[in-house]
């Protein structure tokens, strides 16, 4: 087993890798950019380095301050949380190139999961069903306009590198397609480097789902359940859940089914999250297709475990460090519903302006079935150059109308306030009293519709962000 | 291709590395040194801490590589890695105290991922202090050298 491992990450997911290491016997190495100096991951973490300024293509991007900051330290591997680096497949090759190992699938596995127009050809051919579209990457706004014109409107444009629900946009006629052919190939060169962009048909009301799945390097998948990621603003999840609710016993096989395929098609190691689109429909029958597959821990990680008792950073370390998983596949039991609400720095009512500032009160919520995963603590200043989340609030309930009431119990005593902060805890309370989402009705566009003027196309939302008490 | 003298030259750098961290940490400045590789042994021996051989915290902010402190500049490391005095072993270091400097100078090396990045002086001066010992590891704004400024504290460009 591995005595150190350098975290290159920041916030909240930091600090808790940062315990499981501890309970795991491993030291551990935080770094920090100036901006986090202070910041709770420093102080969970054996030691530190500050790799760079705030901006984090000098900082937490920057992977030669990173190896330099492991191999000074005697760190054996790199946990890269999820972001910056986690699924940058030039950075696992650096690590591999100087004996650290990177927790994560490894640099091909990256590599191909990484271009989301070849995943999805891949894993068509394997048996998955995927939504209408473009067999690989469009070469030209032509060719975007021949699949549309046989897919039918409203079409999604998609970064071929992108992912975390940016380099996405809708068009729902060819004078639409024109112009968001033109803006996602630009922001994607932009974002990622890489302009390809390919077409599928778009699902207005479709729920989110994803399966966890877990294997080792040699050879065992094994999948822990799926999660619904369905209430969303703009392609951002605000509420994940386990299990989804209202699915099918025949749906969910299906889906488990579907996840173990994609894995072993990809030969891929550690954890994965393979993510879904459940067409709408009321009896949680309808048809399900595949969207993209991630290598990483993802944010929404700790509702898997809550439900199934696993501890999935632990088991990404131990499969890292080539030990085969001592788990089958029947001793994987889900347990009870977990939810989790992303509690972000942000105005919803003003446009979601990002609004962070020095946290003067924070005070989490307690009791049965809670648990606060932040990255910040009473007196830190949330600094402005990182994403805005702020903390996750998961609590744990025998089914989802307890875990309901205790997510809304837990939120109420919750308090964050500071000069200038403003958080989305009272949204994310409406929310979970919302009927659809109390009945289960809710789908990807549900708080958008509520939100914005007229469809999710990227319209700057009125003043009013406000989810009525009813409908 | 085996070259004997590239492998001690190695081994030399390494052990110099191992050295310059272990100094660092004391928390005094180093009195006595003694290092044996075969065998291995170590012994060192070190005085009470002052003021100059304690370890620089970083400055609060690092937006740039030069930074005030009361009428002095201080550069900065513009990346982790590894500070070098001079040039190369055996060569010698680019600036010692009393030196005066010309804006853009190199004061001092960071070596990272074996490229070297000079640090330069951002405004005419002397040295009053090197304060980050030859070949210790070194964080992301770390003080590494001391000027004071031409014309006083004003000068030089902020």
């Amino acid at each position: 087993m591995f005595e150190k491992i350098l975290i290159a990450g920041r916030g909240e997911i930091a600090v808790r890798i940062a315990r499981t290491c501890r309970e795991m016997g491993i030291r551990t190495v935080a770094v920090h950019s100036t901006a986090d100096r202070d910041g709770a991951a420093a102080r969970y973490a054996d030691e530190t380095v500050q790799i760079g300024p705030p901006q984090p293509r000098r900082s937490y991007m920057y992977a030669p301050s990173l190896i330099e900051a492991a191999l000074r330290t005697s760190a054996e591997a790199v946990h890269p949380g999820y972001g910056f680096l986690s699924e940058d497949p030039d950075f696992a090759r650096m690590c591999a190139e100087n004996g650290l190992t990177l927790i994560g699938p490894g640099p091909d596995v990256m590599e191909t999961i990484g271009d989301k127009a070849r995943t999805r050809a891949l894993l068509a051919a394997a048996g998955l069903p995927v939504l209408p579209g473009s067999a690989g990457a469009v070469a030209s706004l032509a060719e975007a306009e021949e699949v549309a014109a046989e897919v039918g409107y409203p079409v999604i444009v998609k970064a071929v590198a992108g992912g975390g629900g940016r380099g996405i946009a809708v068009a729902r006629d060819l004078g639409e397609l024109r112009r968001v052919h033109r803006e996602t190939t630009a922001s994607a060169r932009a974002m990622f480097g890489d302009g390809a962009v390919y077409l599928e048909r778009y699902l207005p009301r479709a729920r989110h789902l994803e399966v966890q799945v877990l294997c080792d390097g040699h050879g065992a998948v094994l999948h822990l359940g799926e999660r619904d990621c369905s209430t969303q603003r703009r392609r951002q999840k605000l509420i994940e859940e386990a299990p989804a609710p209202g699915l099918a016993a025949e749906v969910r096989e299906r889906l488990a089914e579907y996840a173990v395929t994609a894995a072993k098609t990809l030969r891929h190691s550690g954890l994965g999250t393979v993510e879904f689109l459940l067409d709408d429909s009321a009896d949680g029958a309808g048809d399900v297709t595949f969207m993209e597959v991630n290598g990483r821990i993802q944010v929404e990680h700790p509702v898997t475990e809550m439900v199934t008792g696993l501890d999935l950073v632990r088991e990404q370390i131990e499969v890292a460090a080539g030990r085969r998983l001592t788990l089958a596949q029947d001793d994987v039991r889900i347990s009870g519903w977990a939810i989790e609400c992303r509690i972000n720095a942000e105005d919803a009512d003003a446009g979601w302006r990002p609004a962070p500032g020095r946290l003067e009160v924070f005070r989490v919520p307690g009791g049965p079935g809670v648990r606060v995963d932040a990255g910040f603590e009473q007196g830190d200043t949330v600094p402005p150059y990182y994403d805005s989340m702020v903390a996750k609030l998961v609590v744990w309930a025998p089914d989802r109308a307890g875990a309901i009431a205790r997510a809304r119990r837990a939120l109420d005593e919750f308090a964050v306030s500071g000069p200038g902060v403003v958080t989305t805890l009272p949204l994310l309370g409406r929310l979970l009293a919302h009927p659809a989402f109390v009945e289960a009705r809710h789908h990807t566009a549900f708080v958008d519709e509520r939100t914005e003027p007229g469809p999710s196309t990227g319209v700057p939302p009125p003043g009013d962000g406000a989810i009525p008490p009813d409908g | 291709m085996h070259d004997p003298a590239t492998d001690w030259r190695e081994r030399l750098r390494a052990l110099r590395e191992e050295i310059g961290g272990l100094v660092a940490d004391l928390p005094g400045p180093v009195a006595a040194l003694t290092v044996r590789v075969g065998d291995c042994s170590l012994e060192i021996a070190w005085g009470p801490p002052s003021a100059a051989s304690e370890r620089a915290a970083p400055p609060r902010d690092a937006p740039s590589e030069t930074e005030r402190d009361g009428d002095l500049r201080v550069c900065t490391a513009p990346l982790v890695g590894t500070f070098y005095v001079a040039p190369g072993p055996g060569e010698p270091p680019f600036v010692r105290v009393g030196d005066r400097v010309e804006k853009g100078q190199a004061v001092g090396v960071v070596e990272a991922m074996k490229l070297m990045n000079r640090v330069v002086a951002e405004c005419s001066g002397e040295v009053v202090e090197v304060r980050a010992a030859d070949g210790t590891p070194v964080e992301f704004g770390q003080e590494l050298v001391f000027l004071r400024p031409d014309g006083g504290p004003e000068a030089g460009g902020a």
